[in-house]
């Protein structure tokens, strides 16, 4: 059990407006990849900021690297993990500033950034296809070389556990099959959550269906893609069958008449 | 560094504005003969020490803080609206200097000024953590509640006034529209070290600041500890502006038009900014004394109504060019 990086048992959150997460009980392994799925509203967002430390359970408990999560300060929680929203970012900053942010919670107030933190830097931007933008605003950058310039931020925090919330955002096909590839590598634990289950599915090592703030299943691809799951989830009938290139779980909707 | 360059020149400017503003005045004071100790004139001297050196440096320490405080407030609170003045200070002082010209000895004006003002800012900052504390979150509380201390203070203030004699009514409105003629060294060395300790704080905690003026969550998922941060730079401001209000009386605008004055010179990251906001403020207040002085000389203007006179007209200009440019 000495993989285990993250899990949480009878975890509850009930937010003002009427909406209850849980309870619910989850286990993260390192190096593994997760895929969050679930329809609008479903609680994916609320779980992934639960665990990100920026939402207090109402009751249960969040246990990360064997401590308890509430035990953290703000900094050593963000060398452990790194938490990437869907908010808005300001846009008058360049994409190194950004990524330069990303080193606050290894520095001492006094601490200024040396050769080795702008050797990482380089290598972040290389690796997310930014090299060319690393001078530019944020606001000069298209979507999807905005959110990437978010998750080399997140890259660059160093930290074992990733939270995502809809990293392939924005991104065209090329560059979401390249960032999930860069993920799988990286041999982080990464949790994210997804619209495209299919995209999950072929890179995900297991996945969490939500309902409703309720936990409907978890497992692998092959465990959580039933039919009858994904009907009562999405509310639309579906086929899965196998993906011709990888063989993985691969899901089709049956359309709306119209 | 063209920006460092560009700090350097502004550095230069201010020196100048320093420069020239000791110059100015009713008495005719000689730099190079008072500095080389020729000790022709004493009461040269004692003017020179005692009045002037004292009033240029307060006026350039009140304008930087005011601007600093404005650049801080603006970044925390993530609303280009935001002011030192919005958070009860005036009307805060404004009470405290009512009840002690109505029973206090005329001395402890700036005293109770500043307690009023502290007292203020503390009631605000202890109101929005309660409100905090009770899930509302979000930074607008804040400027919310200190309306609605602004509001308060004020009323309290008017209905003290209201049955007071017109004579102190006149003092403390001629004293809400601020004045440097109370300058003297305590003020100044209270402020200079008020400033540097804000100034150091915020270079060394730039990365803090910038996650801070990103999200509330964002700076937090870096490892910023939000509301100690928040707190301890709330406190610097109250200070700042409470000695500020206290000594000079309401010097309005400076706080709320330096920082977009300084967006567009500076550029809006963190470093740039503030120090940017601490240079013009400092340059704009130097320069505005010295037209209250001379404009009417013998007579003195009151300070708060040519800032927010030249203020308030720069500053349609300016959003009228920005607009053209932007939108």
């Amino acid at each position: 059990m000495s993989d285990l990086l993250l899990h949480c048992a009878q975890l509850e959150l009930r937010q003002p407006d009427g909406f209850k997460l849980g309870p619910m009980s989850l286990q993260l392994k390192s190096g593994k990849l997760y895929g969050l799925l679930g329809a609008n509203g479903a609680g994916k967002s609320t779980l992934l900021q639960l665990f990100a430390g920026l939402k207090k359970p109402d009751s249960g408990h969040i246990i990360l690297a064997q401590q308890a999560l509430s035990a953290y300060t703000a900094t050593t929680r963000a060398r452990h993990l790194a938490f990437l929203s869907q908010q808005q970012a300001p846009t008058e900053m360049t994409v190194r500033q950004l990524l330069h942010l990303g080193l606050l919670p290894h520095k001492a107030l006094w601490q200024r950034d040396n050769q080795n933190d702008r050797d990482n830097i380089n290598r972040v931007l290389r690796d997310t296809g930014l090299s060319q933008q690393a001078d530019t605003l944020l606001g000069r950058l298209s979507g999807g070389e905005q959110q990437r310039a978010h998750l080399a931020r997140v890259l660059v925090q160093q930290a074992q556990l990733l939270l995502l919330d809809e990293p392939v955002n924005h991104l065209d096909i090329r560059f979401q099959h390249q960032l999930l590839a860069t993920l799988r590598r990286s041999g982080l634990c990464v949790l994210a959550s997804f619209h495209d289950i299919n995209l999950a599915a072929t890179y995900c090592d297991e996945l969490i269906l939500l309902q409703q703030g309720q936990l409907i299943a978890a497992g692998t691809p092959q465990q959580v893609l039933q039919p009858d799951l994904l009907q009562q989830v999405f509310g639309r009938p579906c086929l899965v069958d196998q993906s011709p290139f990888t063989g993985s779980c691969r899901v089709t909707f049956a359309p709306e008449p119209i | 560094m063209n920006s460092a360059f560009r700090l350097f020149l502004w550095c230069c400017l201010l020196a100048a504005s320093m420069l020239a503003a000791l110059q100015i005045g009713a008495v005719d004071v000689s730099l190079p003969s008072l500095l080389l100790g020729s000790r022709s004139d004493a009461l040269q001297a004692e003017i020179f020490w005692q009045l002037r050196l004292p009033r240029v440096l307060l006026a350039g320490l009140a304008g930087a803080a005011l601007a600093v405080c404005g650049a801080l407030l603006q970044l925390l609170s993530r609303n280009a609206l935001a002011d030192p003045y919005l958070f009860g200070v005036v009307s805060g002082a404004a009470l405290g200097a009512t009840i002690s010209s109505l029973w206090l000895p005329a001395l402890a004006l700036p005293v109770a000024a500043f307690a009023g003002a502290f007292f203020a800012i503390l009631l605000v900052l202890a109101l929005a953590q309660q409100a905090a504390r009770q899930g509302m979150q979000n930074i607008s509380t804040l400027l919310l509640t200190g309306l609605a201390v602004s509001f308060f203070c004020s009323a309290v203030a008017s209905l003290l006034l209201y049955h007071a004699d017109s004579f102190a009514a006149n003092r403390i409105m001629f004293w809400l529209m601020g004045s440097l003629s109370r300058a003297d060294w305590p003020a100044v060395q209270l402020l200079c070290i008020t400033l540097t300790l804000t100034l150091v704080l915020c270079a060394f905690g730039r990365r803090q600041l910038t996650a801070l003026n990103w999200s509330d969550d964002m700076a937090k998922s870096l490892g910023v500890a939000v509301q100690r941060w928040r707190l301890v730079l709330l406190l610097l401001c109250a200070l700042l502006t409470a000695v500020v209000v206290a000594y000079c009386g309401g010097i309005g605008f400076v706080g709320l038009m330096i920082p977009h004055l300084v967006r567009l010179l500076f550029g809006s990251q963190v470093v740039p900014l503030l120090f940017g906001s601490a240079l013009c403020g400092a340059i704009f207040l130097i320069w505005v004394d010295s037209a209250a002085r001379t404009v009417l000389a013998p007579q003195e203007l009151p300070l708060g109504i040519l800032t927010a006179l030249c203020g308030s007209i720069f500053f349609l200009l300016l959003l009228s060019r920005r607009s053209a440019n932007e939108f």
